[in-house]
């Protein structure tokens, strides 16, 4: 199963479209992450997936390949289902 | 001070005030000899030690009792100091005998000092000059940990928790990141010294004053001296002179920097150049300093061309090595890639240049800029990020002075052993270390505030000289570092896996360095101060750290320290490397340790080990691309290894046993220690441990 991670941080002016996006995938069932990398675990996660701006949205394949990453940028809900559904 | 004193049959009149018939001479510091005074011990005791003058007055006379009841034919003063330590131990004033200790070492001591050579530090030869730092040293290490420092945090160094760098450099801060344009603009006049120079009108002259200005910052830091973009700050200097003569200063410039063995503890002066193909991009409008300290009415980014001639022959003789062709150990040129270079014009040319060092020498180091990032860098691995406001003093290139005020390092594989598995145990643990580390900064820092305030009578005398109307150490500005040994030892021991051997394990490792990171942030803000966390050399620490582990939790340490327990040539594996001796391809390596990198913002390198090998430059400058694209790796540096024959005098690729062309077995070997080139004769036992496991990546890179 694709998954998503979203890399957030507080104060950060884009975020919160980055976890809206995140909630309505979730509310379809898709599973979502949410890391702030102002935490330990979120900044470690962060740390391994190279996060350099947030927010930053990652897309992984069951075998947790990356197969699309946003990096300080917000990508569509239409564009974040159809790399989850693999269209 | 007394030094020795010695019981004598009574040769001249003693002093009126004598409060005792004994006939003794006490031999001073002073080099004289002075009859017995008991009350030079009420004395002492009430000066130094805030012992009231009656308690005093009875502990003299119970030493004094000692003395004459024991017969001793020859008594020294440490003895008699030691006699009333004793006694204020028996009077429970344990903070009054603190006070009144003396420091100093045993005869022993001193006579295995002459004798032995101390590899605690690489970088030292064995000579009487070296054998009086080292004395030095002990000394003010043993003041540090009573005097500056709290008993917690001393303790904490002395069981080897964590590790207080440079003790012996107690007065000083560490490390620094200078300007050439200081010197430049002002000339040369320090506090103390018995002429002051005018600013340099000729090249050849601000080298000497480089020299001489960095031979004195070696008396205040404790550490290395790293410079900034050194060609293009000469290049304003080297306007019409021929590529023979830019060769010749080349040469000067690194002839004077590698033969300065002859300066503090006949130590090398730890001299970094960073240089740049392209103009950095904060310095392109700056308005240039020339001959005489005059700006010439040129921004810098008009001398480019100049910048790259002399860039280009500092690595000609690089290449060339020294006079038997052997690697020069400093000053260590360290080369700045950044977006912009790709952009230059000549880049491939150059980095083919620089590669070809690399692979001749293992000379270059490449440090990795990317995006906006800008840096001063120097040590091993450590670098200064330059904020908006570095960035705004770069109009200034003068003011851009930087420094790091001490280094304290974490034993993280012990907290490993006391955790016993258990995540909060770690994490509270791992807290409670950074908590100390930080109060030895305060202490530290606070120490070191009261030696500026001295002002120009201090001992900091060059550090308060305020030529550019502030102090020529900016303690704003001031970075306080943290560093780590033993991750990959610390999750094996916590998780059961090492670094290179799961996700999960570098994502623990991660974890680790974030919190780290995190509390450097926090406390930061708590103390409005710099604390970020440096990839520690940790040249002898991670040997002693491995060393007292192994003596307190040996049932544990002796399934996870690394090298030869048996024969004690053993070490923990630096920083948050993965093992020195693991066998990912080394682009793997560079971008599996990067990802640590962006989290410690005061510097982080990886090594690729290349033993004899000596790869084509076209494939380290595509590796170098690589690594600058495709990784967050923040350095690199190639190490290949070479023998010096000690009969013959020839240098030859590899390390051997014996030199191929004379056959002689006294040879030594040459490599990179930890940051930097040296012999490894002078290595630690540790280190020498480390080497013998290195992976030297045979055959991944083409030929």
């Amino acid at each position: 199963m694709r998954t998503v991670k979203i890399f957030i941080k507080a104060g950060c002016s884009r975020c919160p479209q980055a976890k809206q996006a995140g909630a309505a995938l979730k509310d379809e069932g898709f599973s979502v992450t949410e890391f702030d990398v102002g935490t330990t675990d979120g900044l470690a996660e962060g740390a391994y997936y190279s996060v350099q701006a947030t927010p930053t949205v990652i897309i992984e394949d069951q075998n947790e390949t990356i197969i699309g990453d946003f990096r300080g940028v917000v990508p569509s809900v239409e564009t974040l289902r159809d790399m989850l559904t693999g269209k | 001070m007394g030094s020795l004193v010695e019981l004598k049959e009574r040769q001249a009149p003693v002093d009126v005030h004598e409060t005792t018939d004994l006939t003794l001479f006490v031999r001073t510091s002073s080099e004289n000899l002075t009859g017995w005074d008991r009350q030079k011990i009420v004395d002492a005791m009430v000066r130094e030690a805030d012992v009231p003058s009656d308690v005093a007055n009875r502990i003299s006379l119970e030493v004094e009792d000692i003395i004459v009841k024991a017969g001793i034919k020859f008594v020294t003063a440490p003895l008699i100091r030691e006699l009333v330590d004793a006694k204020l131990i028996e009077c429970g004033l344990e903070e009054a005998r603190k006070k009144h200790t003396r420091l100093g070492v045993p005869l022993y001591d001193v006579d295995q000092m002459i004798l032995h050579p101390n590899k605690e530090n690489a970088n030292v030869p064995h000579c009487p000059e070296a054998t009086n730092l080292t004395l030095a040293e002990g000394i003010k290490k043993e003041y540090a940990l009573l005097k500056v420092f709290t008993a917690d945090v001393g303790d904490a160094h002395m069981r080897g928790d964590i590790h207080l760098h440079d003790l012996g450099f107690i007065d000083r801060p560490y490390c620094s990141g200078q300007s050439l344009e200081y010197i430049k603009r002002f000339g040369l006049s320090l506090p103390n010294s018995l002429s002051i120079a005018k600013p340099a009108r000729q090249p050849e002259v601000l080298l000497a004053h480089m020299v001489k200005f960095a031979a004195a910052l070696q008396s205040h830091f404790a550490g290395a001296i790293g410079w900034d973009a050194v060609n293009l700050f000469f290049a304003p200097y080297l306007e019409g002179r021929s590529d023979r003569e830019v060769k010749q200063l080349a040469q000067m410039l690194i002839y004077e920097f590698s033969q300065q063995a002859v300066a503090r503890g006949g130590q090398a002066i730890f001299t970094d150049i960073n240089l740049y193909w392209e103009v950095p991009k904060h310095f392109e409008n700056v308005p240039a300093i020339g001959p005489g300290g005059e700006f010439t009415g040129k921004t810098y980014g008009e001398y480019e061309k100049d910048a790259q001639r002399f860039v280009w022959a500092l690595f000609d003789v690089y290449k060339e090595g020294d006079g038997t062709g052997r690697p020069f150990f400093f000053p260590k040129p360290l080369v700045h890639i950044t977006e912009k270079l790709f952009r230059t014009e000549g880049w491939q040319d150059f980095l083919h240049h620089i590669c070809d060092v690399a692979s001749e020498k293992g000379t270059t180091y490449f440090v990795f800029d990317r995006g906006e990032t800008a840096k001063i860098s120097e040590c091993c691995r450590l670098s200064f990020k330059l904020n908006a406001s570095d960035i705004e003093d770069a109009k200034s290139p003068w003011k851009m002075r930087f420094s790091a005020l001490q280094n304290v390092t974490v034993n993280l594989p012990r907290l490993g052993y006391r955790s016993k598995g258990n995540d909060t145990a770690l994490f509270n643990n791992l807290r409670t270390m950074m908590e100390l580390a930080v109060k030895a900064h305060l202490q530290k820092k606070y120490f070191i505030e009261s030696l500026l305030a001295l002002g120009d009578t201090g001992p900091l005398a060059l550090l308060t000289m305020s030529t550019d109307g502030s102090p020529y150490l900016r303690m704003h500005r001031a970075s306080y570092l943290i560093g780590m040994v033993g991750l990959n030892e610390l999750v094996k021991i916590h998780t059961g896996e090492g670094l290179q051997e799961s996700k999960q394990a570098i994502k623990f490792g991660l974890k680790v360095i974030s919190e780290m990171s995190l509390l450097c942030k926090k406390y930061s803000e708590m103390y409005n101060m710099h604390f970020v966390l440096e990839q520690t050399p940790a040249e002898s620490t991670a040997y002693r750290f491995a060393k007292l582990d192994l003596r307190d939790y040996r049932d544990h340490a002796q399934n996870f320290v690394r090298g030869d327990v048996a024969t004690g040539h053993i070490y923990y594996t630096n920083s948050t490397c993965l093992p020195v001796g693991s066998n990912e391809n080394p682009i793997e390596r560079v971008r599996t340790e990067g990802l640590f990198h962006p989290l410690i913002e005061a510097g982080s390198i990886t090594h690729i080990w290349l033993g004899e090998s000596k790869p084509a430059k076209e494939s380290l400058s595509n590796f170098v691309i690589k690594v600058f694209r495709e990784t967050q790796n923040d350095q690199i540096a190639f190490s290949p290894e070479f023998t010096n024959c000690l009969a013959c005098g020839r240098t030859v690729r590899g390390l051997q046993p014996t030199c191929p062309h004379c056959g002689s077995d006294k040879v030594d070997g040459i490599t990179r220690i930890t940051g930097y080139f040296t012999k490894i004769s002078s290595w630690n036992k540790g280190k020498i441990g480390e080497l013998r496991e290195r992976n030297r990546n045979k055959g991944f890179f083409a030929k």
